[in-house]
């Protein structure tokens, strides 16, 4: 017997959760800390003409505001596209434009609504088909569709499809519509601040990824000048979090999250915190209200995904071509990786020797999506089980016997042709149909991973 | 910042004496489970608060064929109420619905009445038992029906002076037949978007006297008296039920909310309206 | 400014608030007790749960005014130094708790319905946390320790 593998496992911060102890960002108490509250856009795609936060500044309890110009490197993200505040050109509504520290929630709102902003309202897009059209309306500068080595999808190409849909016996077509979800963690976006002498900072976080955001953190605040150069961090994608020096200049705090599901996977009020606390010298909360937390931070975006699959008359299938539009909202954010682990996973867990998989990135004005459980995979199941059923009633089979016929076996290969040497596709199906009460016929039940397809 | 007054009114006539000496100034604060979500969202800054707590208006009595609720009564109080059960157990099935324990423990009868939502769940049940109120002002009281009571969504004829001091609910008939739905997106902490309570008297077979009220497909809660109309004196069979069904859906002015559309909310009132009476027919 | 005066978990205190005053920032913001949490300040998560003359209520939306001379229990007060409730060992042992954020509310929310009904079914524990909202444990786990804790305090 393992001493681990089927036993149960005390949890190590168990005790402290059912006795409150576990202290959750908004818990540390850190006396004199200020309430941030930020100024959001009332549109979704606009220029903003002027931002005068002179009267505001001058609001009792106020400690500090900030804008574009207090960011010392406002660009940030995988692909760093993102601002940290709107300098001119809004892309979604809710976007924060500026943020108040006051010594309380009355002063910071009271001082928001004392900051003049003049927009000139744009035209948005919001349906991602809409936006890929010729002549759509302008998201971004880089154009509204994330490009991959000069191509505005991501592909992913295996064995002759074209082929395989003329030796199909039948061809089954569906479309699927897959809505955006929202994580709702128990816990709401949070991040608390605190400066010390030298322009070092604490930052206690609730993010999920706590080395990756550390070094964005780095990034956007700048804090060793001249140790990391802002322009060079932009032009090299994907070295955003890897530079390695400034860090001892941010103490980051973090690794007790209040329920993440993928949602806690970007900066989304760490960098706000930080500045505010550096330009007023105390320290500074941020704790999102349910509403903003419901409305702005990230969520599973928005799926459109066509399949077409070549099948025989046994249900095997020979070919797919499957086609998938995400809506990705305003900024590149964890999207353009959720696209990639969809193409690679478009053929789910089934055995498809010919497969064009084409993942489309698309921009639209509207809060940026990121990842959530399963990073594109889920979406990509959920198509596939729905256009399994429609091929077994397309051939009045049962649909256990098309998915056990489909299953991988050892030793097939993923549309990336990773070769899987170590599969229970098979035996996880014939459980749960034992566990459903479904009694398979004995061909299905004979199956196993191990046998080698006839 | 200046902090307004909190009183804790000992009566109902010394809290109705407060709200006229404040003018518009002042609210009256009974479980806090609407007034305070407003003050959280910050749509509502209380200047003068009155609260009910200590008023001596929390609990339930029985007068004649009538059963006395005061408007500070917890909703879980009046749940837990045996009177309640055996006297208006159409309420007290409709109160089981509402939001959750928590909530329940705190909210009050009163306060869900005069905060006046279309969707209020208390209002369908006592509105077909022909429930009214008895509202105090500063200068006086009066009984006020409760099919006379809401006036608009948020609105009600409670004057500036007045608050509610009791709900009088006259007792279910030991052989009237009842029934209530509430449809929501889930089944608790949860408000209707669409609710039915159905009360039917019978006599010899037949039905007299019946009421259907509504809630949340109007700008108030609704006595749909015309579908009534068609039960009364008829036995309840099919082509009844469904004209019943049709005219009380027809009764409705919903709209379009987060909750649920207009035209969802119109076909789930005939579906339910014809659900529950087919239920009491069967 | 006025005074409110109420006992927390068995202690006596004093402190300063405003009309707008809830009993939850009362709790968090003045006397640093931080189990109850902030999830939606609205009602309907549960997280603030606590019990007010050992009744359940929502701190969120209670106005700190109203709980005047009243006593109050958070998860701070069901501990005592080496020794924790029958329903913090159960939520401890059978995995009631992932990420802890809900877990003071539904611990609390357990206890009240335990404290007038110390024999549930799964139904009645069902409808008692029906107003706490947990995203982590698909709430199986909650209603085993509940009724785990149940038969533990009965023995
Ligand atoms: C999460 C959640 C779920 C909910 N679910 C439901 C539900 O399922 N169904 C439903 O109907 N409601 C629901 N509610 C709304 C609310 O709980 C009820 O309306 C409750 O009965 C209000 O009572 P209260 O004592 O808390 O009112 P308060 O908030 O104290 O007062 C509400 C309003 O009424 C006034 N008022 C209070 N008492 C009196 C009085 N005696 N005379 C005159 N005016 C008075 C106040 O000034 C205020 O304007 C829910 C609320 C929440 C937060
Ligand atoms: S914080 Fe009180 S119910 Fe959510
Ligand atoms: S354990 Fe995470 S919300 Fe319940």
């Amino acid at each position: 017997m393992s001493k681990v593998i089927g036993q149960r496992v005390t949890r190590y911060d168990g005790m402290s959760h059912v006795t409150g102890e576990t202290k959750f960002v908004d818990d540390q108490v850190v006396p004199g800390t200020l309430t941030v509250k930020a100024l959001r856009s009332p549109v979704s795609k606009g220029k903003i003409k002027n931002l005068d936060i002179s009267a505001a500044a001058k609001m009792p309890g106020v400690a500090g505001i900030i804008t574009a110009a207090d960011v010392p490197c406002n660009a940030f993200g995988l692909v760093p596209d993102q601002p940290v505040l709107v300098s001119e050109d809004i892309r979604y509504r809710g976007e924060a434009i500026a943020a108040v520290a006051a010594v309380d929630e009355d002063a910071a709102m009271e001082a928001l609504e004392k900051i003049g902003l003049d927009i000139q309202e744009q035209q948005a897009v919001l349906d991602p088909l809409e936006s890929m059209k010729e002549g759509a309306p302008q998201v971004r500068p880089e154009g509204n569709l994330q490009m991959w080595d000069g191509h505005d999808y991501r592909q992913v190409n295996l064995g002759d499809v074209d082929q395989a849909f003329e030796q199909a016996d039948e061809i089954v077509e569906s479309t699927h519509l897959h809505p955006s979800v929202e994580h709702a963690p128990m816990e709401p976006i949070c991040s608390l601040a605190v400066p010390h002498a030298g322009p070092k900072l604490t930052v206690y976080t609730v993010s999920q990824a706590l080395y990756f955001h550390l070094g964005m953190l780095c990034g956007i605040l700048q804090m060793e000048p001249g140790s990391v150069q802002c322009k060079q961090w932009k032009a090299k994608t994907g070295s955003a979090w890897r530079h390695n020096t400034g860090y001892a200049d941010v103490n980051y705090i973090g690794g007790t999250v209040g329920g993440g599901f993928g949602g806690k996977n970007d900066i989304m009020a760490d960098h706000v915190a930080a500045l505010l606390a550096l330009k007023t010298g105390r320290p500074c909360k941020w704790r999102w209200t349910r509403a903003e937390d419901l409305l702005y931070s990230t969520f599973r975006g928005a799926w459109h995904i066509t399949i077409k699959d070549a099948v025989t008359k046994q249900g095997r299938i020979i070919g797919r071509q499957m086609t998938s539009i995400r809506d990705a909202g305003a900024y590149a954010s964890l999207n353009p990786y959720v696209v990639e682990k969809h193409c690679y996973l478009g053929a789910g867990p089934y055995f498809i020797p010919n497969v064009r998989v084409r993942g489309y990135c698309v921009y639209t004005n509207k809060p940026p999506a990121s990842s959530m459980r399963g990073f594109g995979i889920t979406p990509a199941a959920f198509a596939t089980e729905v256009q399994l059923d429609k091929i077994a009633d397309r051939l009045g089979m049962d649909p256990w016997e098309v998915r056990l016929t489909n299953a991988f076996r050892k030793g097939e290969y993923t549309p990336t042709k990773r070769v899987l040497n170590s599969v229970a596709m098979i035996e996880v199906l014939q459980n749960l149909a034992a566990k459903a009460g479904v009694e398979l016929p004995g061909h299905l039940k004979a199956m196993a991973s191990t046998q080698e397809r006839g | 910042m200046a902090e307004g007054e909190f009183y804790r009114a000992a009566s109902p006539r010394e809290a109705a004496g407060l709200l006229a000496q404040h003018g518009g100034a002042a609210r009256v604060l009974a479980g806090g489970t609407d007034l305070m979500v407003a003050v959280n969202k910050r749509k509502f800054k209380p200047q003068v608060l009155i609260y009910l707590g200590d008023a001596g208006m929390s609990g339930i009595s029985q007068e004649g064929d009538a059963l006395l609720i005061g408007a500070a009564t917890p909703l879980n109080e009046i749940l837990a109420s045996p009177l309640v059960a055996d006297k208006a157990p159409l309420l007290a099935t409709a109160i089981k619905q509402m939001a959750s324990p928590a909530i329940r423990n705190a909210g009050t009868i009163g306060g869900n009445l005069a905060n006046a939502s279309p969707a209020a769940d208390t209002a369908t049940p006592l509105l077909v038992l022909g429930a009214s109120l008895k509202l105090v002002g500063a200068k006086g009281e009066r009984e006020v029906p409760l099919a006379e009571f809401f006036t608009g969504p948020g609105q009600s004829v409670l004057a500036a002076d007045e608050i509610i001091a009791q709900v009088k609910v006259p007792a279910q008939s030991a052989e009237a037949k009842w029934a209530y739905r509430k449809v929501g997106k889930r089944k608790a902490q949860s408000l209707s978007v669409v609710s039915v309570a159905v009360y039917c008297p019978l006599s010899g077979g037949k039905v007299s006297g019946v009421a259907i009220a509504l809630g949340a497909v109007a700008p108030t809660p609704l006595l749909a008296t015309e579908a009534a109309g068609l039960l009364n004196g008829k036995a309840l069979d099919e082509a009844t039920i469904a004209a019943a069904a049709k005219a009380a859906a027809e009764a409705t002015s919903p709209i379009d909310d987060a909750r649920g559309t207009a035209w969802y909310r119109k076909r789930a009132s005939e579906a339910v309206v014809k659900q529950l009476l087919t239920e009491l027919a069967g | 400014m006025h005074t409110l005066e109420l006992t927390v978990n068995g202690q006596t205190c004093r402190v300063e608030v405003g009309l707008k005053t809830t009993l939850l920032e009362v709790l968090r913001d003045k006397l640093y007790i931080t189990s109850p949490k902030v999830g939606c300040n609205t009602g309907d998560c549960g997280t603030c749960s606590v019990l007010l003359d050992g009744v359940l209520v929502r701190s969120c939306i209670t106005n700190a005014l109203s709980v005047q001379g009243k006593s109050v229990t958070t998860l701070e007060g069901i501990t005592e130094p080496g020794d924790i409730h029958p329903l913090q060992k159960a939520f401890h042992e059978h995995y009631g708790s992932q990420c802890g954020f809900c877990t003071p509310g539904m611990i609390l929310a357990s206890k009240a319905l335990l404290d007038v009904n110390p024999s549930p079914t799964r139904d009645e524990v069902k409808q008692a946390l029906s107003g706490n909202l947990c995203r982590c444990t698909g709430y199986v786990k909650i209603i085993d320790s509940v009724l785990a804790a149940a038969d533990e305090m009965k023995s």
